[in-house]
């Protein structure tokens, strides 16, 4: 599904810590179409989560420009929270709210930035929970859920602002293997329906399936880029290939 | 029960020396009912400017932070001893409250008020700290996952950190009081007739030099022994209740 209108522009992006003594983001640039599925890889420390992260600027990168919907978010002058309503995200910790039940942890935004009132944003909770099978948990707390259904409320939580776009930071990193499949599958549905994502995932196979597209990073470079069949039959960069071979 | 009786022909100077009970022991009873107020409301009082203190100390602004931090600093590096002197005839000689408000009839305001003031003011430097504590323990990826649905800093804080917060912080801020019940005691120089205050009292005016501080020791330690088991014992089933 992609098409031609570019939601997010990465421009020459750098992150540098301890006044540039590390170097996490050493020049990416990246752009990111209307419904496209575009899947990060490489090695741990390569900066993938980095670049996601500068995305919707819980990282404010050293320099470079981020557009989203042709706004600068880097420009100081941007209220980012604002367009953070529009960019979902999903942590590999989940972060839910343990202090909130699941509806509420679905709600809380929605309704504190009066984008919804609070029946029409239990509404929505409700649904989603339809859709993922967990409306039996609305009023849990999610110190009772399992890790993957932490992970499809977190997905869903995201979800009830109604983004334009999806930011995944290695969404089943810290699942249990079994666990892996039922987010995998979630995530999987939400790209037929069309959801631009930004997944960054170890996952190579869910990356092969569901990615229009595939970037792999390290030292801080996107090194290669490509759809994925041919950036898995046919690397190009040594980096690449050395990493395939070690991981597939 | 016959206090002067049963121990009236100890010595004045005998830690055991209880007869002055019989007489006195309503005084006391009223000077504990003032300690536990003193310490109460100090703290409760201290946990609003804390709480901003705390913030402010985590804000990025320099000067913000900077207050916060120098405020914390001269209260936890100065005697309370002091701090209340410069409170009570410092600021209170400026602004006179009438000698004739009292509070439950044996609390004369003109005294109470000056005092809460100086334990809630030198409160709040050790419950901030506490509140910091409480905010950082927090994990960060709740302040990220906030911020990312576009909650506001102010917002995230409220609604995510702080009530994590605060729960992690109960134990020790009901430990604070218990550090009040004896901080308190410092009262008693600028005549507060709080419990220590009290025990002076009876010992000058019966010339029992020793056994009325040998009641007040006991008294202080039968409320903060009992009540730092009992928040010990919360807070072992709060960490079990935290287990997700």
């Amino acid at each position: 599904m992609v098409t031609n209108d570019e939601l997010i522009r990465v421009v020459d992006v750098k992150k540098e810590y301890n006044h540039g003594e590390i170097k996490a983001l050493n020049g990416c640039s990246l752009t990111v179409h209307k419904g496209e599925v575009v899947a990060m890889c490489g090695p741990s420390g390569s900066g993938k989560s980095t670049l996601l992260r500068c995305l919707n600027m819980l990282e404010v990168p050293t320099s470079g420009h981020i557009y989203f919907d042709g706004v600068d978010l880097a420009d100081k002058n941007v209220d980012i929270n604002l367009h953070r309503r529009k960019m979902g995200m999903v942590f590999q910790h989940f972060n839910l709210f343990p202090h909130k039940t699941v509806m509420q942890n679905i709600t809380l935004a929605p309704v504190y930035l009066k984008l919804k009132t609070k029946e029409e944003a239990r509404k929505k909770g409700e649904e989603l929970l339809k859709r993922i099978g967990l409306s039996n948990k609305a009023n849990e707390y999610p110190n009772m859920l399992s890790g993957g259904q932490k992970q499809r409320i977190a997905i869903v939580r995201a979800l009830a602002m109604e983004p334009e776009v999806m930011l995944f930071d290695e969404p089943t990193s810290a699942l249990d293997p079994e666990m892996v499949n039922e987010v995998l599958d979630l995530m999987r549905d939400l790209a037929k329906a069309g959801m631009t994502m930004v997944v960054v995932t170890h996952e190579m196979g869910f990356a092969r399936e569901v990615a229009d597209r595939v970037i792999f990073m390290d030292g801080g470079q996107i090194l290669e880029e490509n759809t994925p069949d041919l950036l898995f039959d046919s690397p190009q960069h040594p980096r690449l290939k050395d990493f395939l071979s070690k991981v597939l | 029960m016959d206090w002067e009786g049963i121990f009236g022909n100890l010595s004045p100077a005998s830690f055991f020396n209880f007869s002055f009970l019989g007489e006195y022991g309503k005084y006391l009873l009223q000077a504990i009912g003032y300690t536990l107020l003193l310490a109460v409301v100090s703290v409760l009082l201290a946990i609003l400017p804390a709480l901003l203190l705390a913030i402010m100390r985590l804000s990025k602004n320099k000067l913000v932070k900077g207050i916060s931090g120098a405020y914390i600093a001269l209260f936890r590096s100065t005697p309370l001893l002091v701090q209340l002197s410069i409170i009570y005839f410092g600021l209170f000689g400026a602004v006179r409250i009438p000698n004739n408000w009292q509070l439950f009839g044996f609390i004369p305001m003109s005294r109470f008020i000056p005092g809460v003031v100086a334990l809630a003011l030198n409160s709040s430097a050790y419950v901030a700290e506490i509140f910091r504590g409480g905010i950082l323990a927090v994990d960060i990826g709740q302040t990220e996952a906030a911020r990312s649905l576009g909650l506001p800093a102010w917002a995230s804080m409220k609604l995510v950190v702080l009530p994590q917060a605060i729960k992690n912080v109960l134990p020790a801020l009901a430990n604070e009081i218990v550090t009040m019940v004896k901080e308190s005691s410092i009262c008693s120089t600028l005549g507060m007739a709080e419990l220590m205050f009290a025990a002076k009292t009876v010992a000058g005016a019966t010339y029992i030099t020793l056994a009325p501080y040998t009641v007040a020791a006991l008294i202080y330690f039968c409320i903060n022994y009992p009540a730092s088991k009992a928040i010990e014992a919360v807070e072992r089933r709060m960490r079990r209740g935290d287990k997700r």
